[in-house]
Order: C-alpha cells, then sequence, then structure tokens
C-alpha cells in the first residue's frame, strides 16, 4: 500500500487547484480527508512492520546509474509519516477556520500538499538518489510557503532557502560519494555494505557532510536563524512545516545514517555537543521573546537540539527517546502553534506584551493552551514529560556508550546541560501560560472561537494527554524505530511512573530551577535586557551574503570593460604561457630541430615577402580610414597569389572574392564614420604586438616545413576520388568527408548574419545611398552599363564554379562569394535583384544542407554520407551536392544582408531607392 | 621561413591594431589576424610540396600540397568575412549614435573612454 499512499498524496497534489475553484479556503476538509486515507493505507502494513519486516515496492527508475524508485516501511519510516500524514490533516482542518476569506488559498494548499508528498517520499524513500530528491523538493516547497507571505516572507524565504539549500548539497554529496563507494544506490544496501568499502577518510566526509544536511534543515547551531525567520509564514505552514515535519527531516537523516557512525567519537561529540548547546541557546532565546510565534519557533530550535544530542548518544536508549521526543513534540508544537494562531485570529495579536487574562473570555483555548504547553515544560502526565524522563535517563547513561570509553563524567554534565535546558524550556512554558492566559482581561469583545476552529486543536492535545498516562502504547513502534537504526531488540518499557529514579530527581531539579527563571524574571533581565533581543546571526548571513555578491560582481565586472585590450590580454597571456609551457615540456624543442625540409623556401616566397610586409606596415601607420581598408585589400590579394603558388587554388579563390567584398561593405560604412581623437596606448599596444609576433613567427618557424606529408594527407589523396568521385580533395574534404564541420561552420555564418540583422535593425534606411556619396553620376552611369553584362556572366561563372567544384577548383562557398560580387556589382549599380528576403535565402541554404545531411541515415547511411546516385544523360550524382548547394545559399544570404544591411545597396526593403533609379532617369542620364 | 616571417608581421601589425582601439582598427587588425592564423594553418601542412591537391590523372601525389589544411582554412575565410561583416555592423551601429559630419581617420577612440 506505499506506493497507493504516495501516489494518492501526488494524485490529490495534482486536483488541488481544480478543487480550490469550487471549494475555496474549505478545500482543506477534503485535503484533510486525503490525508487520513493515506495515512490509513499505510496503516494496512503496519503489522507486518511490527512483527519485524520491512515493506518494500521498487521498479526500475533510472538504468543508467541503477537507481530503483523503492519505497521501503520500516518502524522508523512508519514513526515519520505517521507524523507527516497526521499532523498534516489536523493542520489542513485548521487551515480553513484561521484564513482570511481573501488569502490566496489556491497555491497555499498546491504547496502544502506537495510538500506533504514530498516529507512523506522522502521518510520512505529506500533509495538514497530518491532520498536526495525527495530532501530537496521539501526545500523547495518551504520556500515558496514562506516567501508566499509577500515581501516581509520574501528576504527570510531567500535565507531559509540558501541556508538549507546548503545543506541540500552537502547531503548530495554524501549520497553521490555512498553511493560510489558502496556501489549501491539502496539505502539498505549501502549502509550494510559500508564497514567494508568506506575508508576511514570516506566515513569522515560522509559523516561532516550529513551534518551539515541535518543542522540546516533543523536548525541547529548556527544555521539556527532561518526557522525564527520562517515565522512570516502563515500559521498553518508553521505548525505543519516548521514545528512538526519539516525540521524534522534533519532528525530522520541522522537517525537514518547513525548505523554508519557507530564507531566515529567525532561523530557523537558533534551532535551530543552542538545539540545540547542548541538546546540551551535556543531556550533561552525563546524565553527572551514576547511575539508567541517566536517563542515557539526559538523553542521548536531547542527542541531539536535535545533531539539531536540524544542520536548523539549513540545508546538504544537515547534513540529511543530522541523518537519518542520527536512524537512529543509534533503533538504538543503543532497544538500550540494552531492555539497561537487561534489567539493570534481572536484577540488581533500574538505578543505577550499586549494579550492578558484571556482564560476569563477564551476558558477552552486556555485550558488546550496549558495541557500543551505543559507538555512542552515536561509536567506530568502528559508525553513530554515522558520523553523528558527518558532523555534524562539516556543523558546520565552517556557513559555507557562504547565512544565515550567509559569517562563517567560524561553522563553527568550532559544531564545537566540537559536539565539547565528544561528548566529554560519550564520558564518560557510557563510564561506562555502566565503572560496571555492569567493576569486582568484587557479586551473587551472576545469569545471563545466556534468549535470547528478549536477541534483541530484538541486532537494532539488530548493525544499528548492520552500517551502521558498510557506511554506504553508506544513501545512497539519506539522498538522497531531503534530496531531499525541498528540495535537489537530492546523490550522498551514506557511508563508515566518509574518511581524514585535519579531521572525523577532531575525532573525536579529541573522545574524548580524553571520556577526561579520565571519568578525572579526581573532580576536576571537586568543583565539580560527586557527587550527581545535583536538576533544576531542573520546579520552575519546577510553580511556573508552581501560580501560574497560583492566579490561576484567584482570578477563580473573584470569582464564587463568596454576595451578591447582587456578582453585579449588573458587570451593573449595563455597563449604565451602555453607557448613557453611548449617550449619547456615538449621534448626536443629545445634540444635540437629537424631539418627544415628542401623546397620549403622558394624564391618566389621571398619575392611574395617583398611585395607583402611594406604593404602591412604601411597599414600600420595609415591615417585614412579609406585608405587603410584599401591596404587591407591589398595585403589579402597578396595572400590570395601566395596561396595560388602553394598549390591551393580553392583556398586562393576563396580569399580573392572575400577580399573584394569586404572592401566592397566596409567602404561605405568607414567612409562614413565620424573622427575621433587618438587616445590609445602605443607602449602597451606596441609591446604585445612585439610579443604576438614573435611567439607566433617562432612557433611556425619551430613547427612546421620539418615533416612529409601527414597520413591524413597520404588517406585523402589517395582515397578521395575513389570514395567520393570526386578528383578536387579539397572540395571532397568540405562536403563528403568532413561535412559535420561544414554544416557547423554555415551555421556560424548564418548566426553572423542574424547578429548583423539585429544590430542594425533601425537604421538600414539611413545609408541607402551611400554608395552614391562615394561615386560620382558619371561612374554610375558606366557601371549601369557594364553591370548588364557583367552581372550574368559572373552568375554563369557561378553556376559552373559550383557544378564543377566536386572536380576542379570550385565548389560551393566560392559559387556563393561569386554570386554575392554579383550582386555586389548589381547594387552598386543601382540596379535592383529581385529574390526572396535574405532570411529566406539564409533558412533554405541551412535547411538544405540538413535535409542533405539525413539523406544517408533515411537510406541505412550515417549522418552526413554522400548518396550516389548514376543518371543517364547526367552521369554521376551525389547528394553532397545538395550539401554543396546549401552551403551556396546560406553564403550568399550572409552576402546579401552585409549589401543590404551595411552599404544599404541592393535594398528590397527600400523603394525609394529604386525610384530614384527608374528606368527613365537613367535614359536621360545616358542622354546627357 | 617564409611563412614564419609573414606570420610575425602580420600578427604583430595585427594584434598592435586591435590593442591600439578605435573600431576601424579593430576591423582590420582583425583581418589581419585571420591572415597570420591561415597562414600558420596551411604551414602546418607544409609548404614543400605544391601541387594543387586536384587528382585528375596527371597529379605527382609525392608532390602534392596536404589538402586537410587548406579545407581548414577555405571555410575559416568565409567565417572571417563573416566575423568582419558582422563587426562592422556593430560599429556602424556605434557611428550612429555618435554621428559627426566629418571624414574619417583610422585615430579613433575605442568604446573605451
Amino acid at each position: 500500500m506505499l506506493v497507493a499512499s504516495l501516489a494518492l498524496m501526488g494524485a490529490a497534489a495534482i486536483a488541488v487547484p481544480l478543487v480550490v475553484r469550487r471549494l475555496g479556503r474549505f478545500t482543506g476538509y477534503p485535503l484533510a480527508l486525503v490525508f487520513a486515507i493515506s495515512a490509513l493505507l499505510l496503516l494496512l502494513d503496519t503489522p507486518q512492520v511490527m512483527a519485524g519486516e520491512t515493506v518494500t515496492s521498487s521498479w526500475q527508475w533510472v538504468a543508467m546509474f541503477d537507481v530503483q524508485f523503492t519505497l521501503r516501511l520500516n518502524g522508523l519510516s512508519l514513526l515519520f509519516s505517521m507524523l507527516v500524514l497526521g499532523v498534516g490533516a489536523l493542520v489542513l482542518s485548521y487551515a480553513p477556520q484561521y484564513l482570511d476569506p481573501t488569502y490566496e488559498v489556491g497555491r497555499l494548499y498546491t504547496v502544502l500538499t506537495i510538500f506533504a508528498a514530498a516529507m512523506l517520499g522522502l521518510v520512505l524513500a529506500g533509495d538514497l538518489v530518491l532520498l536526495a530528491v525527495f530532501w530537496e523538493v521539501t526545500t523547495l516547497c518551504s520556500f515558496l510557503l514562506v516567501a508566499g507571505s509577500g515581501k516581509v516572507g520574501a528576504w527570510a524565504a531567500t535565507r531559509a532557502l540558501v541556508i538549507t539549500g546548503i545543506g541540500g548539497l552537502g547531503l548530495l554529496g554524501a549520497v553521490v560519494l555512498l553511493a560510489v563507494r558502496t556501489g549501491s544506490t539502496d539505502i539498505a544496501t549501502a549502509i550494510a555494505l559500508a564497514p567494508e568499502r568506506l575508508s576511514t577518510f570516506d566515513i569522515g566526509v560522509i559523516g561532516a557532510l550529513i551534518i551539515l544536511a541535518a543542522f540546516t534543515k533543523s536548525a541547529q547551531l548556527p544555521f539556527h536563524f532561518w526557522l525564527p525567520g520562517a515565522m512570516v509564514a502563515v500559521t498553518p505552514v508553521s505548525a505543519y512545516l516548521h514545528a512538526a515535519t519539516l525540521v524534522k527531516a534533519g532528525i530522520y537523516l541522522l537517525l537514518l545514517f547513525s548505523p554508519l557512525f557507530v564507531d566515529v567519537p567525532a561523530w557523537h561529540i558533534t551532535l551530543l555537543a552542538m545539540g545540547l548547546a542548541t538546546a540551551v541557546f535556543g531556550a533561552f532565546q525563546a524565553l527572551r521573546q514576547t511575539d508567541l510565534k517566536a517563542l515557539l519557533a526559538y523553542s521548536t530550535v531547542s527542541q531539536l537540539g535535545t533531539m539531536v544530542a540524544l542520536v548523539g548518544v549513540g545508546t538504544s536508549a537515547a534513540l529511543a527517546a530522541a523518537a519518542l521526543l520527536v512524537v512529543a513534540h509534533a503533538l504538543f508544537k503543532a497544538t500550540l502553534f494552531m492555539l497561537v494562531g487561534i489567539v493570534d485570529r481572536e484577540a488581533g495579536s500574538r505578543d505577550l506584551s499586549e494579550l492578558s487574562g484571556l482564560w476569563r473570555a477564551m476558558p477552552v483555548t486556555a485550558a488546550l493552551t496549558g495541557v500543551a504547553a505543559m507538555s512542552m515544560a515536561g509536567l506530568p502526565p502528559l508525553v513530554g514529560f515522558v520523553a523528558k524522563e527518558e532523555a534524562f535517563y539516556a543523558f546520565l547513561d552517556t557513559s555507557q556508550a562504547s565512544w565515550t570509553q567509559g569517562a563517567p563524567w560524561s553522563g553527568i554534565v550532559a544531564a545537566m546541560v540537559a536539565v539547565l535546558g528544561a528548566a529554560l524550556t519550564f520558564a518560557y512554558s510557563a510564561r506562555i501560560i502566565g503572560g496571555a492566559f492569567f493576569g486582568p482581561l484587557t479586551q473587551s469583545n472576545l469569545y471563545e472561537p466556534s468549535w470547528k476552529f478549536l477541534a483541530p486543536a484538541v486532537v494532539p492535545a488530548v493525544a499528548g494527554l492520552v500517551l502521558g498516562f498510557a506511554p506504553g502504547l508506544l513501545n512497539g513502534i519506539i522498538d522497531r524505530t531503534s530496531e531499525d537504526v541498528g540495535f537489537a531488540v530492546v523490550q522498551s518499557d514506557l511508563s508515566l511512573w518509574h518511581g524514585l529514579s535519579i531521572a525523577l530527581g532531575l525532573s525536579a531539579m529541573a522545574i524548580s530551577l524553571g520556577l526561579l527563571v520565571h519568578f525572579r524574571r526581573a532580576w536576571w533581565s537586568k543583565w539580560v535586557g527586557t527587550e527581545p533581543p535583536v538576533p544576531f546571526a542573520p546579520v552575519v548571513f546577510d553580511r556573508i551574503w552581501y560580501v560574497t555578491l560583492d566579490f561576484g560582481a567584482r570578477v563580473g565586472r573584470t569582464a564587463h570593460s568596454t576595451s578591447v585590450g582587456v578582453h585579449l590580454i588573458g587570451v593573449g597571456v595563455l597563449l604565451l604561457g602555453l607557448a613557453i609551457a611548449g617550449i619547456v615540456a615538449i621534448p626536443g624543442v629545445g634540444s635540437g630541430l629537424a631539418p627544415v625540409l628542401p623546397g620549403a623556401v622558394q624564391p618566389v616566397d621571398i619575392a611574395i615577402l617583398i611585395i607583402l610586409l611594406p604593404a602591412v606596415l604601411f597599414l600600420a601607420r595609415a591615417r585614412s580610414a579609406i585608405a587603410a581598408l584599401v591596404l587591407a585589400g591589398f595585403v589579402g590579394l597578396v595572400i590570395a597569389v601566395w596561396l595560388l603558388l602553394l598549390g591551393a587554388p580553392d583556398v586562393a579563390l576563396t580569399l580573392l572574392l572575400v577580399e573584394i567584398l569586404t572592401v566592397v561593405v566596409a567602404a561605405p560604412v568607414l567612409a562614413r564614420l565620424p573622427r575621433h581623437k587618438d587616445v590609445g596606448r602605443p607602449v602597451i599596444a606596441a609591446i604585445a604586438a612585439v610579443a604576438v609576433g614573435a611567439v607566433s613567427g617562432l612557433a611556425v618557424w619551430a613547427f612546421t616545413g620539418r615533416r612529409g606529408p601527414s597520413e591524413l594527407s597520404d588517406y585523402f589523396l589517395t582515397e578521395a576520388e575513389r570514395q567520393t568521385g570526386g578528383s578536387n580533395v579539397v572540395n571532397t574534404i568540405l562536403v563528403d568527408f568532413r561535412g559535420l564541420d561544414t554544416l557547423g561552420e554555415i551555421a556560424v555564418l548564418f548566426a553572423a548574419a542574424l547578429g548583423l540583422l539585429a544590430a542594425t535593425a533601425a537604421g538600414a534606411k539611413a545609408r541607402r545611398d551611400a554608395m552614391s556619396e562615394i561615386l560620382g553620376r558619371g561612374e554610375r552611369t558606366v557601371l549601369r552599363v557594364g553591370a548588364r553584362v557583367i552581372v550574368p556572366l559572373l552568375i554563369f561563372a557561378a553556376v559552373v564554379l559550383f557544378w564543377r567544384g566536386h572536380d576542379e577548383p570550385g565548389g560551393g562557398f566560392i559559387a556563393g562569394l561569386v554570386v554575392g560580387a554579383a550582386l555586389a556589382v548589381a547594387g552598386i549599380a543601382g540596379i535592383h535583384v529581385r529574390l526572396p528576403s535574405s532570411i529566406v535565402i539564409l533558412s533554405l541554404g541551412l535547411g538544405l544542407a540538413l535535409v542533405a545531411g539525413l539523406i544517408g541515415p533515411i537510406t541505412g547511411g550515417a549522418v552526413l554520407e554522400p548518396i550516389k546516385v548514376t543518371l543517364p544523360l547526367v552521369g554521376s550524382l551525389t547528394s553532397s551536392l545538395i550539401f554543396d548547394l546549401g552551403v551556396v545559399l546560406v553564403v550568399v544570404g550572409l552576402v546579401r544582408t552585409a549589401l543590404q544591411r551595411l552599404d544599404g545597396i541592393d535594398s528590397d526593403e527600400d523603394k525609394h531607392d529604386s525610384d530614384e533609379q527608374s528606368p527613365d532617369s537613367f535614359a536621360v542620364e545616358v542622354a546627357r | 621561413m617564409t611563412l614564419a616571417i609573414a606570420v610575425a608581421v602580420l600578427a604583430a601589425v595585427g594584434t598592435w591594431l586591435v590593442v591600439r582601439g578605435g573600431p576601424v582598427r579593430l576591423i582590420l587588425g582583425f583581418i589581419l589576424l585571420g591572415h597570420a592564423a591561415n597562414l600558420v594553418i596551411i604551414a602546418a601542412g607544409g609548404v614543400a610540396r605544391r601541387e594543387a591537391p586536384i587528382t585528375d590523372g596527371s597529379l605527382d601525389l609525392v608532390l602534392a600540397a596536404d589538402p586537410l589544411p587548406q579545407a581548414f582554412v577555405l571555410t575559416a575565410i568565409v567565417i572571417t568575412f563573416g566575423v568582419t561583416v558582422y563587426l562592422l555592423s556593430l560599429v556602424a551601429r556605434t557611428a550612429r549614435q555618435t554621428r559627426q559630419d566629418e571624414p574619417a581617420t583610422v585615430d579613433e577612440v575605442g568604446a573605451d573612454d
């Protein structure tokens, strides 16, 4: 029934938004019923659990990591799941009366139900990964519920999320380490295998991470402060999450994993010391609060501390006492929260300085509060008393635990600190009753709330009383729990009256001391002040928070510079470092290089250098932007010639076309740039330039030209034609062998064109006649006549280059650039070429390349694998031709975008342009 | 050796232009750095063998240039063009925001002032 129970909760969470539309805030009642049914479904399995079995149900979840979706029900999870569902049902039947009719209940009920499902999943989880996932969901739900109370809640919720989120990361770390080391994600298996598979170091790390997770979730020092902050949430949330269930998840975690750390003294000492410190600190802070919710929050911190300390003691009796305290605390704290909510609603305040004498107006509320507060104070005959007595026994017997090595004082010290905590607890419990319910009644028109409002608080209050008289009812479940956390079955014998024992003496001591603290308040207030303290920890948290953010901003600012130099320095330094590391680390580099192959330097290279270098150096000194652009174009042309001489005709052709197009596109932009004064830093630039030049030149000299052809070169040269049918090896590499590279590259071109479109969207029209500024009327006329001839010729050339590209110099890139050149000529001449918009051409090109790539897998090959077809007349065709056509279109699209957006020529968006240069005006010009 | 000198000068001047700042220098410097990088890749294939790698029957494979760097450089050139064009669009955009009617020179401020 495990699955049914959890599935029911999940289904309820989904159904809530629909139900809220009809029932509004009264949705709480059917939800409470669902919780109760879910609890009953679990109870069906109780007989087996009590008989010592563990009920599990499991199916494959993440097969890759062998993670199972395992749910299991043993004593420990039964105890906690009953709390989750039982308190949940009570709180949900309380919420409808508590909530404002105007409150946004849909969100509250939905998140509460999701939380309940996650919390149930957490305590039922039988798999480590599942445990961590549910743990995170409860953290997120807590955040949403606290943040749901508006602006005040937002910051408190953020603090809580950050603190518990850190704990969540800790748990994840522990889970991963445990799973990896033991080879199993099943909790039971992992714990069983741990002793043989985990090193001492592993145990230490896992223990520290689990303590981090538990301490953050269960609000232990120094992470306690998020819990009082979370009290800005509405009372049902405080009662359910921040008193009864969520904060107990940490205790559950400690109990669950305590078998791993039986022999680790550091684990026990940490838990015991920090737990007791938190217990005393929390109780003392609670004593100083006047806001009842804040008081209860610190009280919860304190009680959780006691539970942590008990887990720390680690004896069977101590773990049983911890489990009993979990139950007792859930009962009295949920009651108290609900009653404080009632007082808040009825009397309009929950501040002790404003409340007084309420028992006269609300006797039933007062009586219930009294019962719950007595349980909290540890007075008989309530379950809180039984739990406290068990705790005293356990603390006294600390010296019996193996990890103390029989130090007799350990038990006495622990018990004394526990007594101090209990005394303070008694004092603040007395203050709730004395402060709010006794004294003169100061408010009029106060009435007892309706029974519907009170009933959900009556149930746990009465349960606390019943279990106080008959604690033996819990014997079975407590035994099973202590068995689940690694102890042989011990017959618990819980009872209200143990005779005149040491524990009873300690109780008497605590109560007397508590009475003293309560009635001598004026005396000790002189030292600590009467006002509630301003919490210190949140201030520290905020300081760390802002320092961290500030650090992040500082780091980020270095990347926010608009100076190119700043961005390049990092890259430059890295490259320099790599170069130095390479020289040092690669054997043979420092000691001597292979000889340069003969033929690597030929006379023609020297001639090229003689032409190239002056142009480059002039470029560095050029003052006019247009002159610099022309020089850059010249440098490009010389390199293109060189490439041709080096046996790379395709590359040469491509570079030639790109240089022409770059000049055409850049000239109008640069011509229109405004003048600025020079503020560069010549010294830095010179140092950087010399360093980069020297390193790159040295690297080329040292690492190239010293070996024969590579294996890949031989492979392509001998195999290309045989495998692809194309004799232009470079082109076959582009479209056949390394099609995926090329696909990526045209995707880059596509992205560049998109960037261009985005960057120039607003101003395309402003520059439409840029070319006419550069060219005179007569020049334009000549161009127009020439273009009528040149453009068709270029298009024809492009078709030829494309078609023969597989066998001879040419191919998609070159053909695309030639078409681009044709468009540029047409644009400069003012001829309007009708084409689909650039974005259509670009998309079509990329789409075509992708489709061509998919032909392979469709016909049973690999992606981008070319498919050959032999047709009559045409000869053999391959699908790489289609791919190459995609390349053509993307290149054409890019060039056209650049021409349109940067020059404003060839603009299909700009009808004025064609009007201005209509055939009539052209004819007139020619006539002149 | 000749390639090493060409790469050194192209890289040095390219770096000089980029670091000096200003949109025109940035674009020109980028173009020169592109040339330098392309020549490095070509050099990596070796330049002792200089026959175009077109296996039309008359090619002596021992003399053929390495085709793989050529394929890399070919696409790199087109991508350099794409990025240059994009840089130009950014420059044009910046210029529109600070337009003045004076002829341009190379000596422009970078955007950092």
